[in-house]
């Protein structure tokens, strides 16, 4: 596949943290792409390092420790990584923009929905101050808030969590981004809003032609929303391809595993599949070999000395196993999907 | 709602009970219920009229000097008597409260706006910047503030008050600037920050905009303290003889009378009503600041 029209490109991206001196990287080599009006799910477990790549293409890391080490970030061609704070906030709000986890706390507890709906229009345009709040009770509108005209003058704790997430989405589309990152946008909600906002992310996303990319662990979210899917483990991608084939064909064992534990309605079963263990910390992380080795059911003794690459086994389906020749090292070089 | 109601006088309402929810409207309502803070609020704003309206309402000029009535204990035409050189007691004390209140308000002013630019820098940014502002910071509070307002005093005899309220202001923001750091620095750590971030706000829009209200409780609480603190440390540098030019009135000059002992002995009208006025009047902040906290803290049941 040509890397020529992707919207957003990560390049071997290195991301990692200053502990107590040394430097451990959260993110190791991570490269894939996100096309235009594609929707491509991220998942993996808690501290795969989901959360660290979108603050890195962000740049939101925190600035005390926090550092891109390595790679590149590249959006519609230009290098974000090296683009200094000033341009920066010229992307933020406007080219890319970003759902939070947390709508509880996402939101100023002290301004009103308005004015921070109105704050990022303000940020990136030159309007007067009514016409951006006409806008702003326009956005409301679209992402499905009934009374916004009385909306825009209450504050965020009157709002149900549901609708928080919801101003927190008109807040990310106000100007019309061409990519979305949501980090685990349905996490904090319960089921039946989970699946309001799930939707009207689809809608927006059909509706104004943005790029989503979304972040998440619950696979039956990748089932309804993605059209690629990117696998992490570790900080590293381990397996990436379409929808259908990862749902259909899961190559690398953590995927087959993620899959397994996915519980089954039809199955009558004492106890849930799950995956042993837990990803190891920064500061754990083993220094050579695969680094799922310690969890993998289909471990071999050379996966703790030889470093799989990630390789094409199919058009479009990457993975990094030993279990498949086109990981050794040597035998094919990386393979950029 | 009745349908007569245009839309934008519909607007109007809707923004009128918004209001009605607004953290500000609840501290307030909560305030309003604490009796100490009212009475004391009540008490401070009569203080305060009474001072600048100083020249309406005294009985006597601040000059006049009535050699035939020195030291002359209340009644006979002076309501609180006449001090050592023969000056209306009553007088003195509105026109001192003007000079106190004044270089209370000047500096509490001075010392937010500059203790909460400097506290808000450093907690914001950390790193080296938070170093650097931190131990001049330190630096200021470590001065010999006596000894610094003495030099200074003694230099700028001139310049009246001024020269004494720059002094205030500029040994007195430390204390205001670490609070503000340290407020700042726990509440940046907040999501609403990072979100504020990554619409596009630039640091002094996030300061300003998203951080600054949120620490305002605690700024409104410091300057109360502070003013507070203002007032005191004029009066105590003027009973030295170091602060108010002893020309202009003040409590503080007022007070120095006292240094005598037989004034202290045998003239309790010359050195009571200064010290009653500095005492309500510092008691009554203090109750304001006390109940600003209590208004703003969730967990207060009042």
């Amino acid at each position: 596949m040509s890397s020529q029209n992707a919207l957003l490109e990560i390049d071997n991206l290195h991301t990692g943290f200053n502990i107590d001196g040394d430097f451990h990287h959260a993110i190791k080599g991570v490269s894939f792409d996100v096309k235009p009006k594609e929707v491509v799910c991220v998942v993996g477990e808690s501290g795969c390092g989901k959360s660290v790549m979108s603050l890195s293409i962000m740049q939101l890391l925190p600035k005390h420790n926090g550092k891109i080490d390595k790679g590149e970030i590249r959006f519609n061609g230009k290098n974000l990584a090296e683009y200094s704070e000033k341009e920066m906030n010229n992307i933020r709000g406007k080219d890319i923009s970003m759902i939070f986890q947390e709508p509880m706390t996402a939101l100023n507890p002290v301004l009103t929905i308005g004015f921070q709906l109105d704050e990022v229009l303000l940020n990136h345009s030159k309007d007067s101050k009514e016409s951006v709040r006409k806008k702003s009770i326009q956005l409301l509108k679209d992402v499905g808030i009934s009374r916004s005209d009385q909306i825009v003058h209450e504050y965020p704790h009157q709002l149900s969590g549901g609708m928080r997430q919801r101003v927190m989405i008109a807040m990310a589309i106000a100007c019309e981004p061409q990519l979305l990152i949501a980090d685990e946008p349905t996490t904090a909600l319960d089921v039946t809003v989970q699946a309001q906002i799930l939707e009207l992310i689809k809608k927006i996303q059909d509706e104004r032609g943005t790029a989503v990319m979304l972040i998440t662990h619950d696979l039956g979210v990748v089932a309804e929303m993605a059209d690629r899917v990117v696998v992490m483990y570790a900080g590293q991608v381990v397996e990436q391809s379409d929808v259908d084939r990862i749902f259909h064909d899961p190559q690398h064992p953590y995927t087959k595993a993620l899959l397994g534990s996915i519980p089954k309605m039809e199955e009558e079963v004492d106890e849930l599949n799950t995956i042993r263990g837990i990803v190891p910390t920064l500061t754990k992380m083993p220094k050579q070999g695969c680094r799922f080795v310690d969890r993998c059911p289909a471990a071999m003794p050379e996966c703790r000395q030889i470093d799989p690459q990630l390789g094409e086994t199919d058009k479009g389906h990457t993975v990094r196993c030993l279990l498949y020749e086109e990981s050794r090292p040597g035998e094919k070089a990386e393979v950029r999907s | 709602m009745s349908a007569a109601l245009t839309d934008q006088e519909r607007i109007e309402e809707l923004k009128k009970k918004a209001k009605k929810q607004s953290p500000w409207a609840i501290a307030r309502r909560k305030l309003f219920r604490n009796k100490l803070a009212v009475i004391s609020l009540v008490y401070l704003i009569i203080v305060v009229i009474a001072a600048y309206l100083a020249p309406l309402i005294s009985p006597h000029s601040p000059t006049l000097v009535d050699i035939m009535n020195r030291n002359s204990p209340p009644g006979d035409g002076y309501l609180l008597g006449t001090d050592r050189s023969g000056r209306d007691i009553f007088t003195l004390l509105l026109y001192g409260a003007r000079t106190s209140l004044t270089i209370g308000i000047v500096c509490m002013i001075g010392i937010v706006l500059l203790g909460t630019t400097i506290g808000s820098i450093a907690g914001y940014y950390g790193g080296w910047v938070d170093a650097v502002l931190m131990r001049f910071t330190d630096f200021m509070m470590n001065f010999p503030f006596l000894v610094f307002v003495i030099v200074l005093a003694s230099i700028f005899r001139e310049a009246g008050i001024w020269a004494l309220i720059l002094v205030f202001i500029v040994l007195g923001w430390t204390g205001a600037a670490r609070v503000v750091r340290s407020k700042m620095m726990s509440e940046k750590e907040n999501e609403y920050v990072m979100a504020a971030i990554s619409i596009g706000g630039t640091p002094f829009k996030v300061i300003r905009k998203h951080l600054l209200p949120n620490i305002m409780t605690t700024i409104i609480v410091q300057a109360t303290l502070l003013l507070a603190v203002m007032i005191v440390a004029e009066t105590a540098l003027s009973f030295l003889g170091f602060g108010v030019p002893s020309g202009t009135p003040s409590w503080g000059n007022m007070m120095q009378e006292a240094r005598s002992p037989t004034v202290i002995r045998n003239s309790w009208w010359i050195w009571i009503p200064p010290a009653v006025a500095i005492t309500s009047t510092i008691l009554a902040i203090n109750f304001i600041g006390e109940g600003i906290k209590d208004a703003f803290n969730p967990k207060s049941a009042r």
